[in-house]
């Protein structure tokens, strides 16, 4: 492995144990409530549910199935909050490739080793896409022993093709946090450009299904490749993931060609 | 032999603000380079271009024969920041191997060899290490690869004065196996005794390369002479090179510019009882070069500004 992945993941492994045990702890909450929730159709069940505004129930979602398995996981856990700790996790450590060390000053000895600037964005690239693998890894073997234990009824592929997705939304605002940081060496400016395009993207594609006049933007949205497949009902939605993986990748060149023009720690 | 760093119409603006402009710049090999100036005078801007943490507005520049963009050379280069900053949880000695094998590989006893050497304790996690320890690290890591070409921007700066002299030491070291140093300072007398030739920089301008034995020579000396008897002024007035003369009975005392000579000779003529002569203040004629180079710069605006 090369020196600066290493050194970059050992950075790395507090915040990354911190993050699968906090993320754990979330998915551990949720799901050990679910047999509960399964045994009391009559409260949790559609009628119940329609008694929430149309506007509310569809930031949440759609809220259409809250007692099967499937629609517990995808309405509760993989909706909005399972991703959204993904995205901040993963922009908090795609801010730690340049921007923070170059605030903090200690990005100036690493630009001066024999490295390449754009092998240096890369390799912070790929310690950032292994940790966030890590902790992708890792919680998703935790929720489907606790599916199992919770006796949920949804079949694995579906519980990896969704985690799959968070993993995939999560590298990519990453990597904006990361292509911001390069172009910028701001972490402020990274953070405030991941969440306004997080919210903004999240609230575009959930409202726009019922919202004529910006459900055209809703192609636009990162979150719209991951939600509008239903890959806990459909598996994995591979063309949408593609489109994710896709706009990462250009991300990627975008921060390795804007890191290597510029001036460090001006 | 190629000089070790070559520039040509070096400049660095940053927006509107001038780092440096147009530095000519040569180094040559296995001299120690000392680069003078007040804080905010180009030094670092200068070290940052040679060692492509920024890039130039215009002008060349070559380090080591090679172009700085290409990350080859600065495996050749040990590099002392002059704001070191050392983060974190990170044991020194575990961010020493990750920048030896950055840099293609150290061998572990150097590190230890170097760390002894400067008394650097390497077990403390850097974010605890005070500012003169961290200044070990930042030595240690320019250092331990034995580099070719040695840049290290006010170097000096927290350390106490015996490992001061450990430093000095190590940099006279450097330059009898043939390498180059440039390091940077705002006080000439940190490297005064170590440097072959200084550049004094100011305001983003190059404005003096002097040998420092040249230095030396043009050095404003004091000196007081005692007599057995009072002494004539009139035998030391108009000496070439004296400065500040004062006849006190039997006391003189004066500065001279350069060689005493003049001076040695009218004293031979009375009984000379006591001498005193103070160390050539260098500091003195490098503050010389400030002022004069204000001066032709206030009458290089002023022609400017007297109309056509």
């Amino acid at each position: 492995m090369p020196a600066l992945v290493s050194k970059s993941l050992r950075d790395y492994r507090r915040s990354l144990i911190r993050w699968t045990i906090g993320i754990g702890a979330f998915f551990t909450l949720y799901l050990s409530i679910y047999p509960n929730i399964s045994q009391n159709k009559d409260i949790y069940g559609k009628q119940a549910l329609e008694k929430y505004p149309g506007a509310l129930r569809d930031l949440l979602g759609g809220l259409q199935d809250f007692t099967s398995g499937a629609g517990y996981l995808s309405s509760v856990v993989y909706q909005l909050f399972g991703p959204m700790l993904f995205v901040v996790c993963a922009m908090l450590l795609g801010n730690r490739a340049i921007a923070q060390p170059e605030e903090a000053g200690t990005l100036e000895l690493t630009v001066t080793l024999p490295i390449d600037r754009r092998r240096l964005v890369f390799e912070r690239f790929v310690a950032l896409a292994l940790g966030l693998l890590a902790v992708a890894a890792a919680t998703f073997l935790l929720v489907w022993v606790l599916s199992i234990v919770s006796d949920m009824d949804v079949p694995a592929d579906r519980i990896l093709a969704a985690h799959t997705g968070v993993f995939l939304l999560g590298l990519f605002f990453g990597v904006l946090a990361l292509a911001v940081g390069a172009a910028t060496g701001r972490k402020g400016t990274a953070m405030a450009v991941v969440g306004v395009v997080a919210v903004g993207g999240y609230i575009v594609e959930t409202m726009g299904r019922n919202v004529d006049w910006i459900s055209w933007l809703r192609w636009l949205s990162p979150f719209h490749y991951y939600l509008d497949g239903k890959p806990l009902y459909q598996g994995f939605p591979v063309g949408d993931y593609l489109v994710l993986a896709g706009a990462t990748v250009v991300l990627l060149i975008t921060a390795v060609l804007a890191f290597d023009r510029r001036d460090v720690g001006v | 032999m190629t000089a070790v760093v070559e520039t040509e119409g070096l400049t660095k603006f940053y927006g509107k603000r001038r780092g440096l402009e147009d530095l000519d710049l040569e180094i040559r090999p296995g001299e120690v380079f000392g680069y003078l100036g007040p804080n905010g005078a180009g030094k670092t801007t200068t070290i940052r271009l040679l060692l492509d943490v920024i890039r130039p507005t215009r002008g060349r520049m070559s380090v080591l024969g090679m172009d700085p963009r290409d990350p080859a050379v600065r495996g050749r280069i040990g590099y002392l920041p002059g704001e070191l900053a050392l983060e974190g949880r990170e044991k020194a000695s575990e961010y020493l191997g990750f920048l030896g094998r950055a840099r293609g590989g150290v061998p572990g006893e150097r590190i230890t060899a170097l760390a002894e050497r400067l008394e650097a304790d390497l077990s403390v996690p850097m974010g605890k290490l005070s500012k003169g320890n961290k200044q070990k690290v930042g030595l240690i890591q320019a250092f331990m690869h034995e580099p070719e070409f040695l840049i290290l921007d006010e170097p000096t700066s927290g350390l106490d004065p015996l490992v001061q002299q450990e430093f000095l030491a190590m940099v006279r070291e450097v330059r009898s196996s043939g390498r180059t140093v440039l390091m940077s300072s705002h006080v000439l007398a940190e490297v005064e005794h170590v440097s072959d030739r200084v550049g004094i920089v100011r305001s983003g301008r190059l404005v003096a390369v002097e040998d420092i034995a040249a230095l030396r020579e043009k050095a404003v000396r004091r000196v007081e002479l005692h007599f057995d008897a009072p002494v004539p002024r009139e035998a030391f007035e108009d000496l070439p090179g004296v400065r500040d003369l004062r006849v006190e009975g039997a006391g003189v005392r004066c500065t001279i510019d350069g060689r005493p000579d003049a001076l040695i000779k009218a004293a031979a003529r009375f009984t000379v009882v006591h001498l005193v002569s103070a160390e050539p203040d260098l500091e003195e004629i490098f503050l010389t070069y400030y002022s004069e180079s204000e001066e032709e710069g206030r009458h290089a605006r002023a022609g400017v500004q007297e109309p056509a």
